[in-house]
């Protein structure tokens, strides 16, 4: 399928009907798997914010491999709004994070709520207007570049701090908001290589030769971004162990004490770094669109066990509605990468 | 130097920078004089210390790491983000890297020359320095391999090695120009260090690769160095040091001082040489972005540590940033966020950043703010540690300060001699780029 013409009508219609099956699976079932909304909520997030601030990075930095998939990364904005309208179905859950109980100067509903909600709306506004901005190849894309990469920071910030470290209130590491907004840049790159896969041919027909630069660029960054992601996780992992304090290394055990959980942890460790580390190191595994394709999907899959291994340890997951939420959000994803042509505005370097 | 008449712009180039190596100014042997007064006279302090004791500096209980530990961190700081501007750039075909790669790889190796002194300066007992590394001794001693400290050593000497081969291959081509270019003695020098270097393509082909996979190598070592050095103080269950963010942390602080000090050693380097042509506004715009970027990276560090101070209920924690920013050094810590959050912030205006002299004061406001950022955390952390019975203040003496001045002069005595040795410009990238 190479593209599909869709009106925006039709494309937020479908939308809104994805958020109302996701609310349907939610509260409407048996009511087991109270967290299954947090990890699909944190882990679209990480990839819809992630995607944008890919090309806002590449645009300021004017890199040129990113041209030829710009568009198809910054049709992936309207999750975004998609992401505020999942935060609101989350809202009514905010009793299970333990400070609720006790609500403090910064922890409280509705201050958690207004933050997030602003912050959401805002990188959903500037990631909608820096797309248009920037496909018509305008100047002014540039500032709201900083401006989105800004909101990007706090909000994934946030995201990290407010949404999953606080399941563990009083428990907290520093660098979770940075890790989290890394691999969100990294899921953005993961996506770029799903697409160049998608595009093999159509990008092969155009130009091959900016076609396998393109995609060996890809191949580096994602090589890049693996290492990074391991030793910014190893720098977190170490002072835990390192300090042996109970209040802080009991969350390391509550992730590693049972096979289950030992599992899941060795196979986001696996996806986010051990397989692109090893497939990238060599020249040939970045030349193949196939693998590097492949590459990326696992390392989103990393990337969601990783989210589930944050939550699952606090608040019971549910696998079939993790499913039916991930399908139909992914649904609405395919529906925006294929109907980008009529979508976004047409113009500039994108295209 | 054998002058060529040709207007060929790549003759051109060999000319303008192989003129610096000319006969040296006034001017320059004033500047070698005065810094090298200026070490000596530290040596001497430092050589009154060691007679004398530790006790002449500041360093008492509770605070027994002082200016010496926060001068080490600094100038490690300085020698990381050398290789790190020039790799990363490298590796990410910025062309700009030409104007400032050899005075950044040259940096690294005087900063981390000068920044390895200041542990064996520091431990008092010099002579005894070899009891850091493990070797077979009769009494069973073995070092720690559970200190980071000891990972340190092992760290940065492995840093300065592949510093020193990754600025020795990437003058090679340069030193092998200067062979043609030169006469008498200084020929036969450059000919030996050039290694046979004659540029075939065979040649070429091989450097090329191994350019490429030093830069590789550097920029995840950099990091990881740096990281280390964070963890000095991280893994210690001490407030204020005891976070996870220290490793990327003390990683963009040093990109971000370490550029600040590429462009405070560049400025005048362009000025006074005259190398507009090739160091650009453009390119030093460029390099303010960096400054900028990293210097957003550590605000969100700052902003993040101070926040989190206040999370929990940990009133340890609350305790040691209300006295940093209220406390005993409070001015400091003031002045930090002032030269390193606030003031680069101004380079978000275009004007501001192609302002060469306002961009090389920016630069050494910065190098100030980093030096007390290493400062406050190391010290107020120390002051003011779980008990109020051993909370205290800490002066540095004029022992201290002596030798931190002469650091400062040993660093730029041998920048001096580096400007007359070796070319300070990659001709052949210059070249590449015609």
């Amino acid at each position: 399928m190479e593209s599909l013409k869709l009106r925006p009508a039709v494309f937020y219609l479908l939308l809104l009907s994805a958020v109302g099956g996701i609310a349907l699976a939610e509260y409407g079932g048996s009511g087991g798997g109270k967290g299954s909304l947090l990890v699909t909520l944190v882990f679209w997030s990480c990839l819809a914010q992630g995607a944008v601030a890919v090309v806002a990075i590449t645009d300021l930095v004017r890199a040129r491999w990113v041209a030829s998939l710009k568009r198809e990364l910054l049709s992936l904005y309207p999750l975004q709004f998609l992401v505020f309208l999942l935060f609101l179905l989350w809202t009514p859950r905010l009793s299970l994070y333990p400070w609720s109980a006790e609500p403090g100067l910064w922890l409280n509903e509705p201050f958690f709520v207004g933050r997030n909600l602003a912050l959401l709306l805002l990188s959903s506004l500037l990631a909608a207007l820096f797309a248009r901005l920037s496909l018509r190849g305008d100047r002014r894309a540039n500032l709201l570049a900083v401006l989105y990469l800004l909101v990007f920071v706090a909000s994934q910030s946030l995201v990290a701090f407010d949404w999953v470290m606080t399941l563990e209130y009083p428990w907290y590491s520093t660098l979770f908001g940075a890790f989290f907004c890394v691999e969100a840049i990294y899921a953005g790159f993961a996506l770029a290589g799903v697409a160049s896969y998608l595009l093999r041919r159509q990008r092969c027909d155009a130009d091959p030769e900016t076609a396998r630069k393109g995609l060996r660029d890809v191949g580096n960054l994602l090589f890049g971004f693996s290492v990074l992601w391991a030793g910014l996780f190893f720098a977190q992992y170490l002072l835990l162990w390192y300090g042996n304090l109970p209040e802080e290394v009991h969350y390391i055990l509550r992730r590693t004490g049972s096979t289950s959980a030992l599992a899941l942890s060795g196979l986001f460790l696996a996806g986010n770094f051990v397989l692109p580390f090893a497939v990238f190191l060599s020249r040939k595994g970045k030349r193949l669109p196939a693998v590097v394709g492949g590459v990326s999907l696992v390392v989103l899959g990393g990337l969601f066990v990783e989210r589930v291994v944050y939550v699952f340890p606090v608040l019971s997951l549910h696998a079939g509605v993790l499913f039916v939420e991930n399908v139909l959000i992914i649904f609405v994803g395919m529906a925006a990468f294929y109907g980008r042509k009529t979508l976004l505005p047409r113009g500039g370097e994108g295209d | 130097m054998k002058e060529s008449k040709a207007l060929d712009p790549r003759e051109e180039v060999e000319r303008d920078v192989l003129a610096v190596l000319c006969r040296p100014g006034v001017k320059w042997l004033a500047a070698v004089a005065l810094c090298a007064a200026l070490v000596l006279l530290g040596l001497g302090l430092w050589g009154y210390q060691i007679h004398r004791g530790l006790g002449v500096s500041g360093l008492m209980h509770p605070v027994n790491w002082g200016v010496y530990i926060t001068n080490f961190v600094f100038w490690v700081g300085i020698a990381h983000s050398g290789t790190l501007i020039s790799a990363v750039l490298f590796l990410f075909r910025a062309r700009f890297r030409t104007s400032f790669n050899r005075a950044a790889e040259a940096m690294t190796i005087f900063a981390l020359t000068v920044a390895g002194l200041f542990p064996l300066i520091h431990l008092g007992r010099v002579w005894i320095f070899y009891y850091l590394f493990p070797y077979p001794t009769e009494r069973h001693l073995w070092v720690n391999f559970r200190s980071p400290l000891i990972w340190d050593v092992f760290a940065v000497s492995t840093y300065m090695i592949v510093s020193l081969i990754f600025f020795y291959v990437g003058l090679l081509p340069d030193l092998a120009i200067a062979r043609r270019r030169f006469s008498g003695i200084r020929k036969k020098i450059f000919a030996v260090l050039s290694l046979g270097w004659v540029g075939s393509l065979d040649q070429w082909r091989h450097y090329n690769r191994l350019y490429l996979f030093l830069a590789a190598f550097a920029t995840p070592l950099v990091a990881s160095v740096h990281s280390i050095v964070s963890w000095d103080f991280a893994v210690s269950i001490v407030p204020g040091w005891h976070t996870t963010i220290f490793a990327p942390y003390f990683v963009a602080g040093a990109i971000f001082s370490g550029t600040a000090m590429v462009i405070t050693l560049v400025y005048p380097m362009q000025r006074i040489l005259k190398l507009e042509k090739y160091i650009t506004v453009d390119h030093f715009e460029a390099i303010a972005k960096i400054l900028l970027f990293t210097s957003l990276i550590i605000s969100y560090s700052y902003l993040v540590e101070t926040g989190f101070a206040f999370y929990g209920d940990n009133v340890f924690e609350a305790e040691q940033f209300r006295y940093r920013s209220f406390g005993h050094y409070a001015h400091l810590y003031w002045v930090m966020i002032f030269c390193n959050s606030l003031l680069p912030l101004t380079l978000f205006i275009r004007r501001l950043r192609r302002s060469l002299p306002f961009l090389f004061a920016v630069s050494l406001l910065v190098n100030v703010g980093m030096w007390m950022e290493r400062f406050v955390i190391i010290v107020n952390s120390l002051a003011r540690d779980y008990d109020p019975y051993a909370w205290g203040t800490y002066t540095p003496s004029l022992v201290e300060i002596g030798i931190t001045v002469m650091s400062f002069a040993l660093f730029f005595l041998l920048y001096l001699l580096f400007l007359k040795a070796v070319p300070v410009l990659s001709m052949t990238e210059i070249k590449e780029h015609l």
